[in-house]
């Protein structure tokens, strides 16, 4: 008998303990997989906008024979004031020059930069647009540019390519020549590193480029993506406004809602594609960044799948505890309603006690006055 | 042992409870230095006075403002290449020397003028041309439209006269053919005579069928009479020739002598029987057959009288139809002949003219070689003017394109222009006049460039213009420069460095670091501040906003900051 209490005794620990362990695993791997969907700045737009949730980041990513062109993302532009304007959102800040929108674009290919020192060939990416609010790449010396300042002859090295064009990294406010035209080094940026970001494309030199630099005097491979945050009153309202006015058909074209594909609803979504995801039909090579985050997603899916099993065995196992212990329940709604009202009966009776003993209490005192 | 394991528990709990504590006194005691780790670091830079010089930059190619282009007329071989791009030479120095050979142009015009020659001389011995035309051709003797014109409408005149007579004949023709048939028409009525002819012919019958008859018998016996008669005779003259001494053949039987001489009489007798039979039917049958047919030839004759006369007229008629027919044919033929000489005297004016006009083209290609003999040009080419060879579109050994520029020279004294596109916004921000700087303006002593116009760019004319500039000093055509234009520097109170201008659907912002004193040291909080950038250069904007000056304002950070997040600041 003791035998039985003390093996029963043990068992007991050990669920508690495994119990303990899974809650723990579950609660580890579920920050986990929310830091590392906090981590990446490039879907983060949509935070760093509005506080208010009341935007969403939406990435757009054609295929090489889509044809996108800058005039074709200027008519998009024209075309989403005026439907903001239907729609009645308006620009309520206090402050000169908000915006409610911002966007970017950006095609990738090659180009040549020349210093002094050495010549580099590297990769290239042409921005148009707010292209580094979208994407705030850790910069090590020197600032952004944009495709909406006067001057578009501005470049953005990495380490690799300042170095061995300069031979240092603070270089910003130097000189470089791209295509026999002198260009301006705006900043030197750190290079994500990384088995993810190598395989993601990023495994080699590249430099940041203003999208005429890139077509004028480097090989473009064609605009590939538009990003842009906006109003989004209602859910999805920007994903189909988007999708519906890029004017790229769909065989050519991916529209991605980065606000919200980390979401839980987000990631067991992935989970039911497994299998499936990988393949598609459309022939759209997408910027290191998109490859990235489509890696995130399948790691922090797979996380939260962990996370889930792991989080089952405690649920399961309370459940059973809970059902054992309601079958040997000892009290029933009647016991209970009857402990209530006998402790509210007590209470009562205790309040009245008081307020008898604090009246004997003033006549005692009032008497003593009249007395005095 | 409940007291053992009772002591073990409190050591196990007590020995938990001193790793709890010391555990939590390391982290208290390093908590400063754990937050701070776990802080972002920043960079700041004071927010202060400064200048912003926004400039516009651009490239582009220098070209002259007015180039002066070597051309040649013909297609000769650059035999060698006296100067270079950027040479300065002056007015007749030697600049090119080409192969002596005739030009290309020349030997062409040669041949086309042959060519020319050729087909006028196919055309005149190709035999459709008359030998008028070629001789008029030959000797010049051109005539003038109105003297075609003339020749052609007397041509014209005669068709027109043939056929008028033609017309004419005609008419009678129609006439006397509705004469001819109103005669058809209008014949007199010949039944009576038929009628009275028929009778008489009846008549006639009545007595000449059995007269006829019998006479054919008659004749049939007479045959017979003959046949026979001559049977008799042979007979008899077989037998006179035997006794005259000839050979005694006689093919008659006297049989048949005999036979005949009985048939003779039986026929004669037949006769003679028939003829009175012929006479007791009507004794005087002959008269009466005389008589009967003189009757039927007179009802014959008015009959045939009556017929005559329109045959007669219309005979008449006929011979006159026949003779105007003869007459028309003969002038449709006039009138052909008329037409063919019309036709050759077109075809004849157009051959002329055909004629005069290759004659013509002859003449004027013989002049253009004429010309080109004169115009061939000597072996060198001097320079035109003085002045600084801009560009040399030719090598040695090359040909010259007949029209087109083999050199391109700057005249001495004249300006260099350049120009290069920037957008609308961007040149709204500038003026004409304005002087513009030269990138890396220490490699160049000398060098002006001067914004002289603002145009819309052809090539993108919504949203582009061109900035055209005035370029003087030592450059050449064809060098590319790299220019700033814009304002001069304006002055600031607040001025910040371009990273540190944030934005969000609230507008522009900076961070500010904001100090705190708190028990475990300094505390860092970045604080945001709204402000509207009202000008930036390629490093710095002035912003204006709620600051004072002087301020922190964050430039970068190693993690994304937020307003009122702690931060921590660079060791540096």
């Amino acid at each position: 008998m003791k035998r039985l209490r003390n093996s029963l005794s043990a068992g007991r620990n050990i669920l508690g303990i495994s119990t303990v362990i899974s809650m723990v695993l579950f609660f580890l791997l579920y920050s986990v997989s929310s830091v590392l969907s906090n981590s990446l700045d490039t879907q983060q737009m949509a935070e760093r906008w509005s506080k208010e949730k009341d935007v969403a980041q939406i990435s757009c990513f054609f295929s090489s024979d889509a044809g996108v062109s800058v005039d074709s993302i200027e008519s998009f532009r024209h075309t989403l004031d005026t439907a903001l304007m239907e729609a009645s959102i308006v620009q309520d800040s206090t402050n000169a020059g908000a915006r409610l929108w911002a966007d970017a674009y950006s095609a990738e290919g090659k180009i040549s930069v020349k210093s002094e020192r050495a010549t580099v060939s590297a990769d290239a990416i042409g921005i148009g647009g707010d292209f580094f609010l979208f994407h705030p790449l850790q910069l090590l010396y020197g600032a952004y540019f944009s495709g909406n300042d006067y001057n578009q002859d501005y470049c953005i090295l990495d380490e690799d390519a300042a170095w061995q064009l300069f031979g240092s990294n603070d270089v910003a406010g130097m000189m470089v020549t791209i295509g026999g035209t002198p260009h301006v080094v705006a900043g030197v940026i750190h290079r994500e590193m990384g088995r993810l970001s190598e395989a993601a494309g990023l495994d080699s030199t590249v430099v940041y480029v203003s999208y005429s630099t890139l077509d004028t005097y480097g090989q473009n491979y064609g605009i590939n993506h538009y990003e842009i945050v906006m109003p989004n009153p209602v859910s999805d309202y920007a994903y189909n406004y988007v999708k519906e006015h890029i004017g790229v058909p769909e065989k050519q074209l991916e529209v991605v809602e980065n606000s919200g594909r980390f979401d839980l609803l987000s990631r067991f979504e992935i989970l039911a594609a497994f299998g499936t995801r990988p393949m598609t039909g459309k022939a759209i090579i997408y910027p290191y960044w998109e490859n990235v985050a489509r890696g995130y997603e399948d790691i922090i899916a797979l996380i939260t799948f962990l996370a889930v099993l792991f989080l089952m065995y405690p649920t399961v196992l309370l459940l059973i505890l809970f059902v054992i212990y309601w079958k040997h329940k000892t009290w029933s709604a009647r016991t209970i309603y009857l402990f209530l009202r006998d402790k509210w009966e007590r209470k009562m009776e205790d309040v009245r006690a008081k307020r008898l003993r604090r009246k004997a209490h003033k006549d005692t005192f009032d008497d003593e006055e009249e007395y005095i | 042992m409940m007291n053992d394991s009772g002591s073990k528990r409190r050591d196990w709990v007590k020995n938990v409870a001193i790793v709890f504590l010391s555990v939590m006194l390391i982290l208290t005691f390093f908590s400063n230095t754990i937050m701070n780790y776990s802080l972002p670091e920043v960079a700041t830079q004071y927010v202060m006075p400064g200048s912003i010089t926004a400039k516009i930059r651009g490239t582009g190619t220098v070209e002259s403002s007015n180039p002066y282009n070597i051309q040649v007329n013909e297609t000769r071989r650059v035999e060698s290449v006296l100067v270079r791009s950027g040479d300065t030479v002056k007015k007749g120095d030697v600049l090119f020397i080409l192969a002596d050979k005739e030009s290309n142009e020349l030997k062409a015009a040669e041949e086309a003028l042959d060519a020319l020659m050729l087909d006028f001389e196919l055309q005149i011995l190709s035999g459709s041309i008359s030998s008028s035309v070629v001789s008029n051709v030959q000797s010049g003797r051109t005539s003038t439209v109105a003297e075609y014109q003339s020749r052609i409408v007397a041509a014209e005149a005669e068709i027109d006269k043939w056929k008028k007579e033609i017309a004419e004949i005609e008419v009678a023709i129609s006439q006397l053919q509705a004469l001819q048939s109103q005669l058809s028409v209008s014949r007199p009525d010949t039944k009576e005579a038929e009628a009275k002819l028929a009778e008489a012919q009846a008549a006639y019958n009545l007595v000449a069928d059995p007269v006829n008859a019998a006479q054919v018998e008659i004749d049939s016996w007479k045959a017979e009479i003959e046949k026979n008669q001559k049977l008799i005779e042979e007979h008899d003259a077989k037998t006179n020739g035997y006794v005259s001494g000839g050979d005694f053949i006689n093919n008659i039987s006297q049989e048949e002598y005999n036979t005949a001489g009985v048939l003779i009489e039986n026929y004669t007798e037949r006769i003679n029987r028939k003829r009175q039979e012929l006479l007791e039917w009507n004794p005087n049958y002959e008269a009466e057959l005389v008589r009967l047919k003189e009757e039927v030839d007179k009802a014959q004759t008015n009959l045939t009288n009556d017929q005559n006369y329109i045959v007669n007229s219309s005979n008449a008629v006929s011979v006159q139809l026949s003779n105007w027919n003869l007459e028309l044919s003969d002038k449709n033929k006039k009138l052909a002949e008329a037409n063919q000489a019309k036709t050759q005297l077109l075809s004849d004016i157009a051959s002329q003219l055909n004629l005069e006009k290759k004659m013509e083209k002859i003449h004027e290609q013989r002049e253009e070689v004429n010309r080109l003999r004169e115009q061939a040009m000597g072996a060198e080419i001097l320079a035109p003017i003085s002045g600084t060879i801009s560009s040399v579109n030719v090598v040695a050994g090359q040909n010259t394109t007949a029209g087109s520029a083999i050199a391109t020279m700057q005249p001495e004294g004249a300006g260099y222009t350049l120009s290069f596109s920037v957008s609308n916004e961007q040149a709204r921000k500038l003026n004409p006049g304005m002087e513009a700087e030269l990138v890396n303006s220490w490699r160049y002593d000398d060098v002006v460039v001067t914004l002289n116009t603002i145009r819309t760019d052809p090539s993108n004319p919504s949203s582009n213009k061109l900035l055209m500039f005035d370029v003087k000093g030592s450059v050449m055509a064809g060098q590319t420069l790299n220019l700033s234009v814009g304002n001069k520097s304006a002055n600031y109170d607040l001025t910040v460095p371009n990273s540190a201008i944030r934005e969000d659907n609230n507008g522009k912002f900076i961070l500010i670091v904001e100090s705190k004193s708190s028990p475990l040291g300094n505390r860092y909080k970045a604080t945001r501040i709204d402000v509207e950038v009202m000008a930036s250069d390629d490093t710095t904007s002035a912003v204006k906003g709620g600051l004072s000056g002087y301020e922190f304002v964050i430039t970068t950070s190693t993690k994304p900051v937020e307003a009122g997040q702690l931060v921590r600041l660079a060791e540096n």
